[in-house]
């Protein structure tokens, strides 16, 4: 629709210059010139340094804590322990009426559940001095009997990890929709696969760390974390310390990459601000690698077993499955040991219209560390498990694995559609996006050289096709549809000064997605500025409105709809001012390059600077009990949205080393109006990147005594530039009925589903042997077990 | 406390400090310097966000004591512009989108700036061979390597008409 301006328009917001385009972006240079400062590089005056001591055993009571000998050592300040340490405990703040709380103390008192566990905190004049003296603190355990996997939690005599939770389940729950026994006993065929999927370490290359000021003269708690959500901490620390909620201030300053485990409240966070106010000293606290693999939330481990009955044409008719999540040893503040169960469980039928679909879940306590969110919670393992299993339908059946996708899909002349689960689809391209996926990766071509390829040849080629659609635009009401209820908004404000430049700022903080680039554009082509005459601030509680943060592809949705909205009202009020200066009706006027004209005489002019000089300065301009404030603050809780797309991966095995090697990788996006393209690449290759880790390289593993083995980026793998494929991205454009600007929410889809294609590529190329997946990741011993090659695990 | 008198040359410019003899240069850098660019991300030696230059040669700054560049030359990102505006590698990775977060781009463009001097890789693979000494979890690489390709191929033709 055509807006005021004459300016094509997308959905109510004003597109000119910046939306859409390729815009490079304005935070890039303090991050080249070694100008950005992370909490790490933060320091005040009298700053003191903060050590923790973590059990060594993975389940066991605390005897004794004997501070002294820590205390006596050089520069030591103060050792605190659990005793000491009188704060609340975490709990998580989910609004859900059957399930248990397991408050989590800041410092373990009686008790510890897993290896990493705080059990002291030793405060000294360095970083060095303080871990020196970490080493001083004794600590009495009495080994307990250790749940280090699913089936020793579940043992009828396994021990409790909380005493509160009989069989160690957390939750048990099920879900029913449409007549799923029925369909089963008369299928024509039932196939079923269980998939134990990986736990991952989310990995930012930035661990987390906070700064705590806390000043006795004034009260004020001044905290600088490396988090997504400096509003939920600021409100979370002020319970548990007690501490006025006025009179704290949290501060996110540059964060090096988030991907969900910075979204949570961490005992760490409570320690240090406790310590600070108790000392009247600046504290810090930087965590190591070791720490950050031990400590910081794990993410996406359970167990899925899925059953779909089809008819003889390979119709899906209903889905069955049982989820049971390993969640370690906390119900973790973020979202609870939930999260991963609920949000495979929620998204299972994804794009495929299956109306009949139940499912149990059970959230397992273990001796492990806690399970909180990671990039795509939930839904990597569910779609995992769905589409390794829709390949091996097609196998089964001699069927085109894409051709059996597209039969049971749902088309773009479905939507709206309800999913079995309640989730409410609002738009897409899903066939069209697969067509071109495939198109681009040269399906046809790949699947002609396999049937001409030299059947006993060590090195053998796949392919994988992983269609998805993708929740995004996290409001209430797909919170609410998720099983999540809360109250999911965000605020922005946006002001146009005094000399016709822009300030916005908004509660949705950037961990390097870019939001001050993408905030920028939508405001400046809001106002018809430059992006370089907009400022954005975030991740201050003092400088940005109250906003929920960053984390389920909210941002580009929520806090992009806010900052349009406002900086929509705050035209209107330059347009009517502008009028009046020109005697001209507003809804005759245009700005465009930061001048405000009449559309068809461009020479009837006047500057953006001589409005804003008029509005704060030339009281004739007002007419009685007139004002005029060129500033907004707007509310936006958006309906949910869906983004969709389809990837392809093209991936070479070799039979004789088990190694895998990814040809091709092709990205079919759409996430509805596009802001910044070069943005959407960037989150789709990174997340993707990071699904090639989950697929084939990234596992936390555990002994029999709850030992983490791969603590180190020596034994836990990340995806370097050599294993990681190009990575050729398309845009296609749906935009959202539903939402300000036709904006779809993105940026979790590369990991939820690239390793489902990257998986059916390998199982493709071994498919002669029937391989039969049960875990992940697909290690060079995994695929050689698959083959025949070695016996099964 | 043991201590030393540790002199140098950081970017370009003759240094001093007396330092704690088991400080790693990267501490050293950080804290007694003030260049807190050079950033830390695992401590041993695998991601190489610390990676600075001693010498020329690209290296792990969490893997050396800073006692052990006594009397070398040490680059750090905060070398790479004198004035503010970007250099010819820092303004490649920006057009390129070979950054989100920032927190390995020091590193990285240290490792780059080394390889640069006398890169001359055959195709993408070899390019990504030699820049899997530096981890990025927000990119996927592919503008890191797309940044790296067009420098090399700036230099070759910038020889070829030399």
């Amino acid at each position: 629709m055509p807006t005021a301006d004459g300016l094509p328009g997308i959905g109510g917001i004003a597109r000119g210059k910046a939306v859409g385009a390729r815009v490079t972006r304005v935070e890039d240079p303090k991050l080249l010139l070694g100008e950005a400062r992370y909490v790490a590089d933060l320091a005040l005056p009298r700053m003191l340094h903060a050590a923790f001591v973590r059990s060594p055993h993975a389940h066991a009571r605390v005897v004794s804590v004997d501070p002294t000998p820590a205390a006596a050592q050089p520069g030591v300040v103060a050792v605190l322990t659990g005793e000491t340490l009188t704060a609340l405990p975490l709990e998580d703040a989910a609004v859900h009426p059957t399930l248990p709380k397991t408050p989590q103390p800041a410092i373990a008192t009686d008790r510890v559940r897993w290896a990493g566990e705080a059990v002291a905190l030793v405060i000294a004049e360095s970083a060095y001095l303080a871990e020196d003296a970490a080493e001083h603190v004794l600590v009495e355990y009495d080994p307990l009997g250790v749940l280090d996997d699913l089936d020793a939690a579940l043992a009828s005599d396994a021990p409790l990890i909380h005493d509160h939770l009989p069989g160690n389940v957390l939750i048990r729950d099920h879900y029913s929709h449409g007549d799923v026994n029925a369909i089963f006993q008369s299928a024509d065929h039932v196939f079923q696969r269980q998939i134990h999927h990986n736990r991952l370490a989310a990995s930012p290359m930035e661990t987390r760390g906070c700064l705590a000021d806390y000043r006795r003269s004034t009260g004020l708690l001044t905290f600088w974390s490396s988090t997504q959500t400096p509003d939920l901490l600021r409100l979370m620390l002020s319970i548990v310390l007690d501490h006025p909620h006025q009179r704290l201030q949290v501060i996110a300053p540059d964060v090096g990459g988030g991907f969900g485990p910075k979204m949570s409240t961490y005992p760490e966070e409570v320690a240090v601000a406790f310590a600070s106010r108790l000392l009247g000293r600046p504290v810090r606290w930087i965590e190591d690698r070791r720490e950050h693999m031990l400590t910081t939330n794990h993410a996406k481990e359970q167990r899925i077993d899925l059953s779909i009955a089809a008819n003889a044409d390979g119709r899906f008719l209903a889905f069955r499955a049982r989820y049971v999540s390993d969640s370690g040893a906390y119900s973790f503040n973020s979202a609870t040991a939930l999260i991963e169960p609920q949000l495979a469980a929620g998204l299972m039928p994804g794009i495929y219209d299956v109306q009949a679909y139940e499912y149990e879940l059970l959230a397992v306590m273990t001796n492990k560390t806690p399970i909180g969110p990671y990039r795509g919670v939930g839904w990597t393992a569910g779609h995992t498990t769905r589409e390794v299993l829709i390949d091996e339908i097609a196998r089964e059946l001699g069927a085109d694995p894409t051709e059996l996708r597209l039969a049971n899909m749902i088309r773009a002349d479905m939507l709206p559609y309800r999913s079995a689960t309640g989730l409410e689809y609002d738009s897409g391209s899903n066939e069209r996006a697969v067509a071109k996926a495939v198109e681009a990766a040269g399906y046809d071509a790949v699947r002609r050289a396999q049937r001409e390829a030299d059947p006993t040849a060590d090195r053998r080629v796949g392919i994988g096709v992983s269609p998805y659609v993708e929740p995004t635009a996290y409001g209430t009401e797909i919170a609410e549809q998720s099983g999540y209820p809360y109250s999911s908004h965000d605020n922005a404000t946006v002001t146009v000064g005094p000399t016709g430049t822009v300030r916005v700022s908004v509660g949705v903080c950037s961990q390097g997605q870019g939001h001050q680039t993408t905030f920028a554009q939508l405001a400046a082509d809001a106002l018809g500025v430059s992006v370089g005459d907009v400022e954005v601030v975030a991740g201050d509680t003092e400088r940005a409105p109250f906003g929920l943060g960053t984390y389920a592809s909210r941002g580009a949705v929520i806090g992009g709809g806010a900052v349009a909205l406002a900086a929509t009202q705050v035209r209107s009020r330059i347009l009517k001012l502008g009028g009046d200066l020109l005697e001209a009706a507003p809804e005759d006027l245009r700005i465009e390059d930061s001048i405000i004209s009449v559309i068809g005489s461009p020479d009837v002019s006047i500057s953006l600077a001589d409005v804003a000089g008029a509005a704060y300065f030339d009281p004739a301009v007002r007419g009685p009990g007139e004002e005029f404030v060129l500033s907004a603050m707007s509310f936006y809780d958006p309906r949910p949205t869906f983004s969709n797309g389809c990837f392809v991966a093209v991936a070479e095995v070799d039979l004789d080393t088990g190694g895998v090697r990814i040809l091709r990788f092709v990205a079919v996006e759409d996430c509805g109006t596009v802001l910044n393209p070069m943005i959407v690449e960037g989150q789709v290759r990174g997340a993707v990147a990071q699904g090639v880790g989950a697929a084939l390289l990234e596992g936390l593993v555990y002994d029999g005594d709850g030992q983490l083995l791969t603590a180190s980026f020596m034994d836990y793998l990340l995806p370097l530039a050599s294993d990681v494929p190009a990575i050729e991205v398309h845009h296609m454009e749906t935009p959202s009925p539903r939402t300000v600007g036709g904006i779809k929410g993105m940026g979790e889809s590369g990991l939820m589903a690239s390793p489902a294609a990257i998986i059916n590529a390998v199982l493709d190329a071994v498919s002669p042997y029937d391989p039969a997946l049960v875990e992940l990741p697909l290690t060079p011993e995994g695929v050689l077990r698959l083959a025949g090659r070695l016996p099964a695990s | 406390m043991n201590t030393r008198e540790l002199s140098l040359v950081l970017n370009g410019v003759p240094a001093r400090a007396v330092v704690e003899t088991r400080k790693t240069l990267a501490d050293v850098l950080r804290e007694d310097f003030g260049l807190v660019g050079t950033k830390l991300g695992c401590e041993h030696g695998v991601c190489g966000a610390c990676t600075v230059l001693v010498d020329g040669a690209a290296v792990r700054s969490c893997l050396l004591f800073a006692v052990q560049v006594e009397g070398l030359s040490v680059d750090t990102v905060e070398g790479l512009s004198a004035t503010g505006e970007l250099s010819e590698v820092q303004e490649a990775f920006r057009r390129h989108h070979a950054l989100q977060c920032g927190f390995c781009t020091p590193g990285l463009l240290m490792s780059v700036t080394e390889y640069l001097r006398d890169a001359d890789p055959a195709d993408d693979d070899e390019l990504r061979d030699a820049l899997s000494g530096n981890v990025c979890r927000c990119t996927g690489y592919q503008g890191i390597v797309d940044a790296v390709r067009q420098l090399v191929d700036d230099r070759r033709s910038a020889d070829a008409d030399g």
